[in-house]
């Protein structure tokens, strides 16, 4: 069954149609992107996958329930658990004047004692490293994003989205967040990202859904659609280097083109380049024998 | 600590990032003399004894992780520290040779035009037309030299269609290039900005960095790009800075920083994946290829190698074409 199902949806906000007539459905414990160019309509999506928005046409199910219809407390019980929702600007989402005050705010709403709340919300503090008594607007952009998602995990979303998680993080921050959602998805939570860093894309998401103008242009895996050259162009977006540079060699019959798989993995690349470079090199007698080593 | 490579002017017109560029000139239009600050509510030094020349004509990214003093070294450049941000404030910054200790905010904002990461905080208008224009005005731009000004900066950035339009219908891409047409529109000879594309999708982030380019190239605008997109840094600037911890532990053009990688990676910024990827074949192999920064050198490294020519580490970069940007 569906985790969530769009069937035949559209939404206007009045100066132009933001989603139209779109149909997908995403299983239990996927990992999906929803990527495209600004103005796509991806995060109208988002809105409508969690209540936020409803349906003008068409319907939205999450776990087999219309969210048109549903009361509030019916789609924060759905699927066990809700949907959790990370905005792209954590400071949207921040209220509280410490860490732990804003991580135990959504546990706040449910039946769940004063006591569990803020056990709840200190072991998740602890997880990320947060020091509980901390204030909220005194971290970093990136540690505020951090501490928004924790406060959507101790929720524990039986579906997790995710409006550009990465945005403004640096490098180190990207992964630490990635690694966490990973985390929950491998425990089985249903992921939906929208995001505009395809490396991340491939690195972390199982499958993709490309927008363009409210429409649906493609759905697939990322190692399936980042050889489609045609529909990154139509969608404004470009695919990762590595995946880039495997395409270069795409048409070639040589040695190397026929060992360059379309992957974004470093590692998948260097498994298939790198006994056919030492052979040559070692052939001319450029250098010693190879040591095959990691990617750091 | 000094920079690990900081070289001159004249060294950062070789080997760049992008190849086609002329030669920057000589002469530091900015330039900073072991500056450090501390913000008055602050217990530790957010610059730290900063030494940066900055070439007229240059195009300089800057990169590093959260924290590590980037938007307070703009703050630096800018004049914004010390004439509005308060703090302990040693040694100086000389912006077109002087102090910016001895400057007006406004003078030095009529060499340097500054994007600061809130364009929010920034914006003063409702209608993109007047946001553009109230530089210009508070500048005393002749009144009939207005409207042209005002015209050329929106074309310069695409959204001469937008010109009418309330800024609070704008998207934060659309935010985001206004406010790059309200700097330009000042005709500076130094644009600043700060993380410009951090709401833009791909293809728009390559936008706002090809214009900058074009800026830097045919106007002679010397630009400095704060980032944390490391490929279109790599793709588009020609020298490098470093910051971690509140000091500039690199700088130089983009290449000799890149082959710091391991160092860079455990100060917790990545270099592009191509970079990766020859350094690990480097590694492997032995010397032979050169670090490649671009998919386009990547590419013709590997070509090279493989038809014989791996001993050739003479990489020439010229004419070479970055391609991250959609197919």
């Amino acid at each position: 069954m569906s985790m969530l199902r769009f069937d035949r949806v559209g939404y206007s906000y009045g100066d132009g149609i933001a989603v139209h007539d779109l149909s997908f459905h995403i299983a239990a414990g996927e990992f999906t992107a929803l990527v495209g160019s600004n103005g796509a309509g991806k995060t109208t999506v988002t809105k409508l996958m969690n209540g936020l928005l409803k349906p003008q046409s068409g319907t939205v199910y999450l776990d087999g329930v219309a969210t048109a219809s549903a009361r509030t407390s019916r789609m924060a019980r759905a699927a066990g658990g809700g949907v959790g929702m990370l905005f792209q600007n954590p400071d949207h989402q921040i209220s509280k004047n410490t860490v732990l005050d804003e991580i135990a705010f959504s546990l706040s709403f449910g039946s769940m004692s004063r006591a569990e709340q803020r056990e709840r919300a200190a072991a998740i503090a602890d997880e990320f490293g947060f020091r509980a008594d901390a204030e909220p607007f005194a971290l970093s952009r990136g540690e505020r994003q951090l501490l928004a998602l924790a406060s959507v995990l101790v929720a524990e979303p039986a579906v997790l989205i995710l409006d550009e998680p990465t945005c403004g993080l640096d490098w180190r921050e990207c992964m630490l967040v990635m690694d966490k959602v990973r985390a929950r998805n491998q425990a089985g939570t249903t992921v939906v990202m929208v995001c505009h860093d395809m490396e991340v894309v491939g690195d972390f998401c199982r499958r993709m859904l490309v927008m363009d103008e409210g429409r649906l242009l493609a759905d697939g895996t990322p190692d399936e659609l980042f050889r489609r050259a045609d529909l990154f162009g139509q969608a404004h977006i470009a695919p990762p280097q590595m995946v880039q540079l495997a395409l270069r060699f795409a048409d070639g019959d040589d040695a190397l083109s026929r060992a360059m798989a379309p992957t974004a993995d470093i590692q998948t690349a260097l498994n298939a380049v790198l006994p056919l470079l030492s052979a040559r090199t070692v052939q001319s007698g450029t250098c010693g024998p190879v040591v095959q080593g990691g990617v750091t | 600590m000094t920079p690990t490579a900081t070289e001159t002017a004249a060294e950062t017109a070789t080997g760049t990032a992008t190849g086609t560029a002329a030669a920057p000139h000589t002469s530091a239009i900015i330039a900073t003399d072991r500056l450090s600050f501390t913000y008055a509510a602050g217990t530790r030094p957010a610059l730290d004894d900063i030494n940066l020349q900055v070439a007229a004509g240059d195009f300089v990214g800057i990169i590093g992780p959260s924290g590590a003093g980037k938007s307070t070294l703009a703050a630096a450049l800018s004049g914004v520290i010390p004439h509005y941000w308060k703090g302990s404030f040693y040694g100086a910054v000389r912006v077109d040779g002087r102090d910016s200790c001895e400057q007006s905010l406004t003078d030095i904002s009529r060499t340097v035009a500054t994007v600061f990461q809130d364009i929010e905080a920034q914006m003063v208008a409702a209608i993109v037309e007047d946001e553009v224009l109230f530089g210009l005005e508070n500048f005393g731009v002749p009144k009939a030299d207005i409207p042209g000004r005002v015209t050329d900066a929106l074309d310069l950035v695409g959204i001469a269609d937008l010109r009418r339009r309330t800024i609070s219908s704008l998207s934060g891409g659309q935010r985001q290039k206004v406010a790059l047409a309200a700097a330009l529109a000042l005709r500076p000879r130094v644009l600043l900005l700060d993380e410009p594309t951090s709401e833009l999708d791909p293809a728009s982030s390559v936008q706002i960095f090809e214009t900058l380019q074009r800026l830097n190239r045919e106007q002679g605008i010397t630009v400095i790009v704060i980032e944390q997109k490391i490929m279109l840094l790599c793709a588009y600037a020609r020298t490098l800075g470093v910051m971690d911890g509140g000091r500039l532990v690199h700088h130089g053009p983009v290449r000799t920083v890149l082959e710091h990688i391991e160092d860079l990676e455990t100060r917790g910024v990545n270099a592009p994946r191509v970079t990766t990827f020859t350094h690990a074949l480097r590694r492997a192999v032995g010397a032979g290829l050169p670090l490649t920064v671009t998919v386009d050198e990547t590419e013709s490294a590997l070509r090279r190698a493989f038809s014989g020519a791996a001993n050739d580490t003479t990489h020439n970069t010229q004419g070479e074409r970055d391609v991250y940007a959609p197919l």
